[in-house]
């Protein structure tokens, strides 16, 4: 079967700096995946690279089998990819329910779109209360549930979050995974996540991709690697240069 | 001699460098060219004192200022003021104090004033606008050019209002022309690396660094500012003496057009794009205004119709913009090559 | 007395709103600062005259009846807007807000002598609508027939954009754009078609400005529009860069403070009404440098 995401070979840098070094993995369709490792390892670069907002050095990037590398961002989010990104970059001026309704533009089956604007609601409750207010005056837990239900309303089949716990109570965090799993679940959904803790990924479920240094240093199960104290020493250990 | 100090010393050749340049420019037309292209030498060098006075302040700080006319025209002002006969500003220029109706400067001592008289102006309105960001900053310029053009063309008694003053001394030779962009040319790149000059192209280039150092860019930006203003008023001054005639269109949005073209295509980066820039569109602008005047090729005359020159002088900053953005000289500076200086430094020990 | 200074602010201000608003419609989507939109609007004046450096002005366009003329007019401002985006800043696109605002200012000069070349440097007198001079009584003051329509068509197109900032698609697209660029592409918004939309609605914003100044002063002037848009600059400036409510307010502000000044000055300083203005501004950046109505663009209201 043809693999949902396929990176091959792909490098990012910012200058002389290298960022994401000759990456190559892909992931199944329906599948969670979890990207961890530490800060500056490249986990936020190579999904803005996926998404189309970097350009990458080298390399390509496929999706059902068709190349994203090099299309525009607003292409990409035409092919079904949707992005929770790092700081979750609301629309703080718009309402909340101006900001789930930005991304509707691209869809064909307008006709879907209220009742996806309702299954959003029913399933962030909180966001149909606030519906009218603006979306700036949201706690940062609503705003990473604003986030995701803005990127679930353009109808995604690949969906890239980035740091979705970042700031958040670990309750709130709970939450917010909770419901990402149970909106992967309903819709057959592939998620691509950045989550700094392993612990957490572990908690979670799905496969894990270990970077450092720009570079994949391991791939395997979730929890397993949570539970292995060897793989979190080479986590925390020094870094090679 | 270390590579540092190698480098240092080359820098210092780059003011030499465009001198040098400027000079020889000075002495080929002198040499082969006639009475209107020495004109154009004389113009174009007093262009150089103004756009590299206009860099001391763009090029350092990054923020582009369209006010920098507004000080060509107070220059230009003060020195009629305090050069013109006293019968001829009894006539012209009622309203004027006593002490300046009666005034009758030595040409030098009056464009020094102009310069300074600009520079304090800069002073006081820098002070206020170089508070703000850096577009906010570069829209306030604007208002405070339209303000000074709005009070000097209504300002009768004072400026002549809309009507032209006249009867300035034309004493603007290529040679004094050039002694004045000599002289800004010097200051420029003793600012440029000084502590102040490094100071404010680092927060040009860091933005992080320029919100750490806020206090510290707000006073070397004033202090470009400052510098940048007196040039301006020399510049203007020159322009006055050089025509002979002065009116406050002058120095109101077309000059300060040409002095962005030619800062824009030199490239704001480096000292050498600014005069690279003059020299280049200067020639250009000849070429044209020639060409709008009418040339006759045979039998018969083409003439480019009034306007065109500035068309084509916006279309090419434009095409720069898109294909060269950091000017024709990219930001670098001409200078004697490091390794060749520090060479040179050995045999004179 | 007092009403006709209402009057006469409302309507100034209301040309200084809609010319801030063309100015910081593209400010918010692409952090442009257009210094080529006084020239958009000399432009929208003369297309209602036919080319010629004759002294008279021969009506072409501005000839056609009202109901052709207006959107026309408008037409003929987009048109100029969406081109010049095309041409010369979608090449800019990943360029610096200063490098676009020179290429502004530079496009700006090309116009203008466009213009120059086209139909000369004088002035030339164009009466549009005359009868519309003529005074009518209203609340007690005499009140030129004029500013009543210039004050109500500012607000139906203040209201038009409010409403289609709002309603529309597009309008959604260009207030989450001009929040954060990169997000609205990462749902699928189009960079061009919105940069395009608010180029074009500048534009014909623009056009309106120029139809309510020839019909105000009579005269085609290639530099007209230029002090215009200085004032609308400080506008946008003095509410918070790219807001737009901060605009119109600020606009409607300058408006009337500079009638204000015009009625408060001594006879002999009224030449000096918009130096005062200017420095009024400065002053004012002074004690407030983020923008007099920058608390406002949290939550606008169009």
């Amino acid at each position: 079967m043809m693999s949902k995401l396929g990176v091959f070979d792909l490098s990012v840098r910012y200058g002389k700096l290298t960022a994401v070094n000759d990456i190559s993995f892909s992931v199944a369709e329906g599948e969670r995946v979890f990207i961890s490792g530490p800060n500056g390892a490249g986990k936020s670069s190579l999904l803005a690279a996926i998404a189309g907002e970097v350009r990458a050095a080298h390399g390509r990037i496929e999706m059902d089998g068709d190349i994203l590398s090099g299309r525009v961002p607003e292409a990409i989010a035409r092919r079904g990819l949707s992005m929770v990104p790092e700081g979750r970059r609301i629309f703080r001026a718009l309402t909340v329910q101006e900001n789930l309704m930005v991304g509707v533009g691209l869809r064909r089956d307008k006709t879907a779109v209220p009742d996806d604007l309702e299954a959003i609601y029913a399933a962030f409750p909180i966001l149909g209360t606030r519906r009218h207010a603006n979306a700036g005056a949201l706690s940062g837990g609503q705003q990473q549930m604003l986030a995701i239900g803005r990127a679930l309303m353009t109808n995604p089949k690949l969906m890239l979050v980035d740091e979705p716990s970042l700031g958040l109570a670990p309750r709130v965090v709970d939450e917010v995974y909770d419901r990402l799993c149970s909106l992967q679940a309903q819709r057959g959904l592939t998620l691509v996540i950045v989550e700094q803790s392993s612990a957490r990924a572990g908690r979670v479920g799905g496969r894990m991709l270990l970077l450092r240094g720009g570079r994949i240093v391991a791939d395997g199960d979730a929890t397993a690697f949570a539970a292995d104290d060897l793989l979190k020493e080479a986590y925390f250990g020094e870094a090679t240069p | 001699m270390t590579e540092h100090q190698a480098r240092k010393l080359a820098s210092l050749t780059t003011p030499l460098l465009l001198i040098a340049l400027l000079a020889v420019f000075v002495l080929l037309v002198g040499a082969f060219g006639d009475r209107s292209l020495g004109r154009m030498a004389a113009e174009t060098l007093i262009r150089v004192t103004l756009v590299v006075g206009f860099w001391i302040f763009v090029g350092n700080s990054g923020v582009v200022s369209f006010g920098h006319a507004a000080f060509a025209c107070v220059g230009a002002y003060v020195s009629a003021w305090v050069t013109l006969k006293p019968e001829m500003k009894t006539l012209l220029l009622t309203g004027l104090p006593d002490w300046l109706a009666q005034a009758e400067w030595h040409v030098l001592p009056a464009a020094v004033a102009a310069g300074a008289v600009a520079a304090v102006l800069a002073l006081v309105t820098g002070a206020a606008i170089l508070r703000l960001s850096g577009i906010a900053a570069s829209i306030a310029t604007f208002a405070f050019l339209a303000m000074v053009n709005t009070i000097w063309a209504n300002w009768t008694p004072v400026t002549g209002g809309t009507s032209s003053v006249v009867g300035l001394a034309r004493y603007v030779s290529p040679w004094v022309g050039l002694g004045w962009a000599a002289a800004a040319i010097v200051v420029a790149a003793v600012y440029a690396t000084s502590a102040s000059g490094l100071a404010l192209r680092a927060t040009r280039e860091d933005e992080v660094a320029a919100s750490a150092s806020g206090i510290d860019r707000y006073r070397h930006r004033l202090a470009a500012y400052t510098v940048s203003a007196f040039f301006c008023g020399v510049g203007g001054a020159l322009m006055g003496h050089f025509i002979g005639v002065i009116n406050p269109d002058g120095f109101y949005l077309s000059l300060t057009f040409l002095m962005l073209a030619m800062l824009v295509m030199g490239g704001i980066g480096s000292l050498s794009g600014a005069v690279v820039g003059v020299l280049v569109v200067s020639i250009a602008v000849e070429g044209l205004v020639r060409l709008e005047k009418g040339v006759t090729l045979g039998a018969t005359e083409i003439a480019l119709p009034a306007g065109s020159q500035e068309i084509l002088i916006g279309l090419a900053m434009i095409l720069v913009l898109i294909f060269r953005p950091a000017g024709l000289l990219a930001g670098r500076d001409l200078s004697l090559p490091a390794a060749w200086v520090a060479g040179r430094a050995k045999t004179t020990k | 007395m007092t009403l006709q200074l209402l009057f006469d602010a409302l309507s100034l201000g209301g040309i200084y709103a809609i010319a801030a608003l063309g100015i910081a419609l593209i400010f918010g989507v692409m952090k442009l600062v257009n210094f080529a939109h006084g020239q958009f609007i000399a432009f929208a004046v003369f297309a209602l005259i036919v080319p010629s450096t004759d002294a008279v002005a021969v009506m072409g366009l501005g000839a056609a009846p009202a109901l052709v003329l207006v959107p026309a007019i408008l037409a003929v401002g987009a048109g100029l807007a969406v081109a010049s985006e095309y041409l010369v800043f979608r090449p800019l696109r990943n360029a610096s807000p200063v490098a676009l605002m020179v290429a502004s200012f530079a496009l700006g000069v090309v116009i203008q002598n466009g213009l120059l070349v086209a139909y000369g440097g004088r002035p030339k007198a164009i009466s549009l609508w005359p009868e519309l001079g003529k005074p009518v009584a209203l609340l007690g003051a005499e009140v030129p027939m004029l500013q009543i329509i210039v004050i109500v068509s500012v607000l139906v197109v203040l209201a038009l954009l409010a409403v289609m900032l709002k309603r529309s698609r597009i309008g959604l697209e260009m207030r989450a754009a001009a929040e954060d660029f990169g997000m609205a592409r990462l749902l699928g918004v189009r960079a061009n078609a919105v940069i395009a939309g608010a180029f074009a609605l500048s534009g014909a914003l623009a056009a309106t400005v120029a139809l309510v100044l020839v019909a105000q002063t009579g005269v085609a002037d290639v530099r007209m529009g230029g002090q215009i848009m200085l004032v609308a600059f400080i506008a946008t400036v003095v509410g918070g860069m790219g807001s737009l409510p901060g605009a119109v307010a600020a606009g409607f502000a300058l408006g009337a403070a500079s009638v204000a000044l015009q009625a408060a000055l001594p006879i002999e300083a009224r030449p000096f009404r918009d130096a005062f203005l200017y420095g009024l501004v400065i002053l004012v950046l002074l004690l407030r440098p983020q923008g007099l109505f920058a608390a406002a663009s949290a939550k606008p209201r169009v």
